[in-house]
């Protein structure tokens, strides 16, 4: 069971940069990186209300559970 | 180690207070010169305190004027991530980033110098084991025998800062 994380699926289908996201949401890079890759500790409603906009996409369009 | 320092500890301050009860005369120049010796070598340190080159002259053993406090920490980050996460929280910390060396994943933090210490010097590396990055870091006063717990300190407000800037 695991919370899987789809941004760069999302990313790919925008065909938009991690670093234009980075700019478009003020989270840095580094953050970015480590959230897509799943190694985060925790995601802030902000950040992800963020990304939603940025990428004009659902939070379950990012975050998918799977068992 | 630790024994040998103590000792040389209270024989450098015993020396100095019978230098000073039985030689501190205006004609006398041994005072002045053990205290431009001693102003001489604090100067010399603090010079080369902001450089990586000089990480093994403080994290040695055999510097009985520092004290290093040795501690890691495993992540499930990649190392290159690691890196560049650590340089993020120290530039968002007290600790002041002086060097970080993107080749050899090393970094080199300081302290501001304070009423309870002169300061210290954080060196921090990375090692890849098993697909985990174990972050290795070494808190070393400077010019400074005692740390008083300033290491251990320095180094849990480091790991609460990773810890909380995990959360994105």
């Amino acid at each position: 069971m695991a919370i899987i994380v789809n941004l760069d699926v999302v990313l790919a289908k925008r065909k938009m940069k991690l670093k234009e996201l980075s700019e478009k949401v003020g989270v840095s890079t580094v953050n970015l990186s480590i959230l897509k890759q799943g190694k985060g500790k925790a995601i802030r409603f902000s950040t992800l209300d963020s990304i939603c906009s940025a990428l004009d996409c659902q939070p379950g369009d990012i975050l998918e559970y799977v068992e | 180690m630790t024994a040998i320092k103590h000792v040389l500890a209270a024989f450098l301050l015993v020396f100095i207070l019978v230098l000073l009860g039985y030689y501190i005369r205006p004609e006398n120049p041994v005072v002045i010169i053990i205290c431009f010796v001693i102003i001489g070598f604090f100067v010399f340190n603090l010079t080369i305190r902001k450089s990586l080159a000089y990480r093994r002259y403080f994290e040695s053993k055999y510097n009985l004027f520092t004290s290093k406090v040795r501690s890691e920490k495993v992540f499930d980050i990649p190392e290159h991530l690691m890196f560049e996460k650590i340089i993020e929280v120290i530039d968002n910390s007290e600790f002041k980033l002086i060097e970080a060396d993107r080749g050899a994943y090393e970094i080199l933090a300081i302290t501001r110098m304070t009423l309870m210490s002169w300061g210290e010097n954080l060196y921090i590396d990375f090692e890849t084991k098993g697909g985990k990055t174990i972050m290795k870091c070494c808190s070393v006063t400077f010019f400074q025998i005692y740390s008083w717990g300033k290491n251990e300190r320095n180094w849990d407000v480091l790991l609460n800062k990773i810890e909380s800037s995990l959360t994105i």
